[in-house]
């Protein structure tokens, strides 16, 4: 299970302009895991992830897929980019066909597949994100949820062994982000490594197996979310809040609620399942 | 040119090859351009506001707003043909004499006039028939099977994606202006355009940025390739352009 698939160490990466993004980080990737980076905005998560595929090259450091060095080259880049998908932030900088289907083969056709098996790429990556429908659509009639869709289905489409999200959830409404956590899901059963960046806090809480939490360009814990979140002077440093769930966890403890041996809820269901029927009113 | 994008993506034609659409609306440019008689022009109007109308199902006004944008400039310049002025005054087909001064129309100018008017309008038609049934992607997938440069057709694949980007971006701007009140002077006014204009500068070099990123994330070494949709080819498409063109090409022989 803990065999590495990406790993960051010693990466320092500072911007033209002077200002330095990232300093020693040092950041292991395990294959199927799902790992959330918490950070505030400006904490350097973008930044790290431009690393990770080889777009930005570190000042100093390196990053290791698989064991080894990754290799600027442009052939073996290219081999890496094949392994490691990010789905950017911004869907209109990703877009740039003005076509749904054409922009959704552009991956998997620079990869060097025939046209059959990109053709069935495309369509199956479409059922994925639900975007069938949309096609014929040219991309600058798409709404912002439905322009996220499309550029995940972009990567989903060269079948990447690393998918990296970028803010995935921010601006979209309730249904799409559920939605997209279901994609989530199915990729992860599907065995994907997936890395996923955000600041709310709720959600790296109860989707990820480890978590790292970045301040300032700097990697200021990692570790399991339970044991992270539950430390107020580091979600404090890093400008975080902690999460709704084990807020209320704790207050219930303290009121006498809920027993001290109460395991920590993951998800709100966990949480209502641990809350006892008050007596008197028990049923079934 | 937005409502122009929005019908090429919505329209009953939509499904056809654009191939096929571009053949006819080319071909039948050509016959209206070549043609020495005024009956050609004339078809070619009729058919494609048809084609554009009862075909592509789009709505009689705007077919009409879009011909009314030419008819500005093709006016002024049919008039001057066909109207005269002159110190002699014969000759004229209908004049007006002013202090030795005669200002009229020469018959055979009036049917230049006329003639320069059909043909422009039945020429414009063509265009408007294949902007309003076929999107521009599927254009340059046509031309990219023409082998036109990839560099030309690649280009296009951009700007056509980025003016839609801009726009977005200066509309944005200038709604964020107008709610602080930028345009309430001609003072104001001029300021906040120049530093909408500033602003989007700024912007384009952020976004190729960006742009390049996130297609060398996906692989891309200096080629944009990309599949586009297949379209159904009919013979009988062709067959009804074949039907259109013969008929037409045989007039204007017949009229030398």
């Amino acid at each position: 299970m803990s065999e590495l698939i990406l790993e960051a160490v010693n990466l320092e990466y500072s911007y033209p302009d002077g200002t330095s993004a990232l300093r020693k980080v040092n950041l292991q990737v395990q294959k199927g895991e799902r790992l959330a980076i918490l950070g505030s905005n400006g904490a350097g998560k973008s930044t790290l992830f431009m690393h990770f595929n080889g777009i930005y090259r570190p000042n100093s450091g390196f990053i290791k897929y698989q064991g080894q060095d990754i290799s600027y080259k442009k052939q073996d880049l290219i081999e890496l980019r094949k392994k490691v998908g990010i789905v950017f932030q911004d869907p209109d900088s990703q877009l740039f066909s003005a076509s749904v289907w054409q922009d959704i083969s552009f991956g998997p056709l620079n990869l060097g597949l025939s046209e059959e098996v990109v053709i069935e790429r495309v369509k199956q990556a479409m059922l994925d994100t639900e975007t069938t429908d949309l096609e014929d659509k040219p991309t600058h009639l798409l709404s912002y949820g439905q322009k996220k869709r499309v550029s995940i289905a972009g990567v989903l489409a060269m079948e990447p062994e690393v998918i990296i999200f970028d803010e995935p959830t921010a601006g979209m409404d309730p249904r799409h982000s559920h939605e997209f956590m279901q994609i989530l899901e199915k990729l992860s059963l599907e065995g994907k490594t997936i890395i996923l960046s955000t600041h709310d806090v709720d959600l790296a809480y109860s989707w990820s197996d480890r978590l790292a939490i970045m301040y300032r360009g700097e990697i200021i814990a990692h570790g399991l979310p339970g044991e992270l979140l539950t430390r107020p002077e580091i979600v404090k440093r890093a400008d975080l809040t902690i999460p709704w769930l084990i807020e209320t966890h704790t207050e219930l403890v303290k009121k006498g609620w809920l027993p001290s041996s109460a395991p920590l809820p993951k998800t709100k269901t966990d949480l209502f399942q641990n809350i006892p029927a008050k007596s008197g009113q028990q049923s079934a | 040119m937005i409502a122009i994008d929005a019908y090429a993506y919505n329209n009953k034609l939509k499904s056809v090859h654009p191939a096929e659409k571009s053949l006819f609306a080319m071909l039948t440019m050509g016959m209206c351009l070549t043609s020495s008689t005024m009956l050609t022009p004339f078809i070619v109007l009729v058919l494609m506001a048809g084609g554009i109308v009862f075909k592509a199902g789009i709505p009689t006004r705007v077919l009409i707003r879009l011909l009314a944008i030419p008819m500005s400039f093709l006016l002024i310049s049919v008039l001057t043909i066909a109207i005269s002025v002159s110190t002699d005054s014969s000759g004229f087909w209908l004049a007006q004499t002013v202090k030795g001064f005669t200002i009229g129309i020469h018959y055979p100018d009036l049917l230049t006039a006329a003639n320069l008017f059909l043909r422009s309008l039945g020429a414009v038609s063509c265009l408007y028939f294949l902007a309003l049934t076929t999107p521009i992607t599927e254009l340059i997938a046509v031309l990219h099977t023409l082998k036109v440069p990839f560099i030309i057709t690649e280009l296009m694949v951009l700007i056509y994606r980025f003016i839609f980007v801009f726009l977005e971006t200066a509309t944005m701007i200038r709604r964020a202006q107008y709610s602080r009140s930028g345009y309430v002077s001609l003072k104001s006014s001029f300021r906040s355009m120049s530093r909408l204009f500033s602003a989007l500068l700024g912007k384009v070099f952020v976004k190729y940025q960006d742009l390049y990123n996130t297609m060398a994330a996906r692989g891309y070494n200096g080629e944009i390739r990309v599949l586009s949709q297949k379209r159904p080819i009919s013979l009988r498409n062709y067959f009804f352009i074949a039907g259109i063109e013969i008929p037409l090409i045989i007039l204007n022989l017949l009229w030398r």
